[in-house]
């Protein structure tokens, strides 16, 4: 008797072991899209690890699919999670060595860049500025298509001088457009957030000494109302009239947003891949050697035509050497990949793409990436 | 003629007969009061199972949902599937369950059996109830400290399995010892008497009267940690590909599945937090149901 019941709870657990083992896939995605890449893609080494670990900025997520999808593409059966919980997080991971590379909106600091050392074992870790996503300054304006700012005017809106769409300010710079009398609805990230730090930087340097309240990840504008995230700023600017935000691209495009056009003292500069490309371009590089750290006060305060200034570049933070060789390989292949094949669907997802001349230093830095210790 | 007697009937007729009718209304208002705290129960019940299933059931109805995971897609491609977080969450409470039955069941033994009222038992109750209280996230950090920033290992399900088992032994303890001490004591003292030795007593008499009691305890013990989402997010990293090594690498789960697509604004991202949700609960009524089978299985034959 008692041999049937245990016989009973036996057959459970095997049916529920085989219930288990039955095979699951992952599913077989095409990479749609522009396929004219494949042209000048690389030779990758696929023989690293199977499994790479990332973690960092939420900013660059939907890069990180984009990415993700084309190393797939070119490496069957590697994998690679990219967790996306902020950049301190990914740092801090970085650091503490438990994710292959952290994702950042800003470049190692320098009593980061110490501990990021010791994780390298003692080779200094690179910053990589592999994401640039423009930051569109979106408004919801109705009867009003092209808006045209310049960093004075800008900041101004964004600190409460500026209170009314019809402003002499604003109609100076967008002489034909009939502007309403409606006062501005400025609505600003409630969290903390890089684009907020990096819009207030470019204010800082851009306005002509108009924007004084400084940059940080809070919005210190003092003025308007808050709202959580890239996605709520854009829906709250999108369901309110005579409401203006900054918010990363491919938000302002996917809730339908006016975007502003820059004016840098030589012309409005409309947001397209061409004027970003330019401006990426023209960037400083502040880092030695192989480490691409960004200076981008030049992008933000500059005044040549048919450059967009308002950008966001985020980092992938890489060990220089210190890697074993399979993390070595699967990383080099990973980031070679993502700069080459993975620019193809880029702009869908609300990216800028790289321009030639910097990809070509982004694919010497990755290719000096090496195993070992000193 | 013959007279029938109603053998039921009471001899004499009772005292009290017509209640008054301030009674019955009290009565009757105690009723609907009651009936009313029973409603207001259910309605957030049936609220949270009416949003699951409404926003749910689109994705687990689909066959990809069940056998597919989410690698390579991205965050507003629709397709995919939940299989590499089902595995994750199987994993990572049967690993738990395996480390935790085994100690729970053989303190409640020592409690009920050796224990009595020595110190060192009242100790142990002490401890498990203290323990009983400890939330999720303090498990969590605690292994987090020991397992990774202490012995240096990287984050794994393991160390996920691990924060579990300290949310999960209690509650086992807790049930075998209620189980183990129902156990009637005539049973133990008829088999000392055949001259059997104690620790085959247990194993042969004691447990087996007591398992169908102790089987539903570590199942429902499972089945509350399966749904643990501080574990997760600390100890392992999301992964969205399958990853059948507890102890290496990253592994999804499905709590953890929910709150890394909470983040995802697009269509894809709730239809898959929606489609998460109702497959854990899912899961967990699953674990209920065996549970309650199981206890059927194995109760103690009464004939």
């Amino acid at each position: 008797m008692k041999l049937q019941r245990h016989g009973v709870v036996l057959a459970i657990a095997a049916a529920g072991a085989l219930l288990l083992s039955a095979c699951g896939s992952d599913p077989s995605t095409t990479v749609g899209g522009n396929s004219s890449a494949a042209a000048n893609s690389p030779a990758v080494d696929c023989s690293g690890k199977k499994s790479l670990n990332a973690e960092g900025s939420s900013a660059q997520k939907n890069a990180m699919d984009v990415f993700t999808q084309a190393y797939q593409a070119k490496c069957q059966d590697a994998n690679i999670a990219y967790n996306p919980t902020g950049s301190g997080a990914g740092i801090k991971q970085f650091t503490a060595g438990l994710v292959d590379f952290g994702g950042s909106d800003s470049a190692l600091k320098e009593s980061e860049a110490e501990a990021a050392a010791a994780r390298c074992q003692g080779n200094p870790a690179w910053n990589l500025p592999l994401v640039f996503g423009p930051v569109a300054i979106a408004y919801n304006l109705d009867g009003v298509d092209t808006l045209t700012l310049d960093g004075e005017t800008a900041a101004k809106i964004f600190n409460g001088t500026i209170k009314t769409w019809n402003d002499p300010a604003i109609a100076a710079l967008n002489s034909g457009v009939n502007l309403p009398s409606t006062p501005i609805n400025v609505v600003f990230r409630s969290d903390e957030s890089g684009t907020t730090d990096n819009f207030q930087k470019y204010l800082e340097a851009a306005s002509k000494g108009a924007w004084t309240q400084g940059d940080g990840k809070k919005f210190n504008g003092g003025v308007g109302s808050g709202a959580e995230k890239s996605a709520g700023v854009a829906q709250a600017v999108a369901g309110a009239p005579g409401s203006i935000t900054y918010v990363e691209l491919a938000y302002a495009q996917d809730n339908k947003l006016g975007m502003a056009q820059i004016d840098n003292g030589a012309g409005a500069v409309a947001l397209n891949d061409e004027t970003v490309g330019k401006a990426i371009e023209a960037a400083k590089i502040k880092g030695t050697g192989n480490d691409l750290a960004l200076d981008l006060k030049s992008v933000y305060g500059t005044t040549a035509a048919g450059e967009y200034p308002l950008i966001l570049a985020t980092y992938e933070v890489v060990c220089s050497k210190g890697y074993d060789v399979d993390t070595a390989k699967a990383v080099k292949a990973f980031l070679t990949v993502a700069a080459t094949d993975g620019q193809a669907n880029l702009s869908e997802a609300g990216y800028a793409k790289l321009p030639a001349a910097f990809q070509q230093k982004l694919l010497t830095s990755i290719q000096a990436i090496g195993s070992g210790g000193q | 003629m013959t007279t029938t007697i109603d053998l039921d009937a009471p001899a004499r007729e009772p005292t009290f007969v017509g209640v008054s009718a301030g009674r019955r209304m009290k009565n009757a208002g105690a009723t609907a009061l009651v009936g009313l705290a029973f409603l207001i129960a259910l309605v957030p019940l049936i609220w949270v199972v009416y949003s699951v299933l409404a926003n749910g059931a689109g994705a687990v109805l689909n066959s990809q949902w069940w056998s597919q995971s989410l690698n390579g897609l991205l965050a507003r491609q629709q397709g995919g599937g939940a299989y590499h977080a089902i595995i994750g969450t199987l994993f990572q409470g049967l690993v738990c369950a395996a480390i935790a039955t085994p100690i729970g069941i053989m303190v409640a033994v020592y409690l009920v059996e050796y224990g009595g009222r020595s110190r060192l038992a009242r100790a142990t109750t002490f401890m498990v109830d203290i323990l009983t209280g400890v939330p999720s996230i303090v498990a969590a950090l605690f292994i987090y400290a020991v397992w990774i920033s202490i012995f240096g290992l990287g984050r794994s399900a393991l160390a996920v399995s691990l924060a579990l088992v300290l949310l999960m032994v209690p509650v086992v303890v807790r049930s075998s010892e209620e189980m183990l001490r129902i156990v009637p004591d005539d049973l133990r003292e008829a088999s000392y008497a055949l001259g059997v030795p104690k620790w085959k007593t247990i194993v042969k008499v004691v447990i087996p009267t007591a398992l169908s009691g102790m089987l539903t305890g570590v199942v429902l013990a499972l089945a509350r940690v399966m749904g643990e989402t501080a574990p997760v997010l600390i100890l392992v990293a999301y992964a969205p590909y399958i990853n059948f090594n507890i102890f290496e690498g990253n592994m999804a789960s499905l709590p953890l599945l929910m709150t890394v697509e909470r983040n995802n604004p697009t269509d894809a991202g709730s239809y898959r937090v929606w489609g998460a949700a109702i497959t854990l609960i899912l899961i967990i009524t699953l674990f209920q149901l065996l549970a309650a089978f199981l206890s059927k299985v194995t109760a103690p034959k009464t004939k």
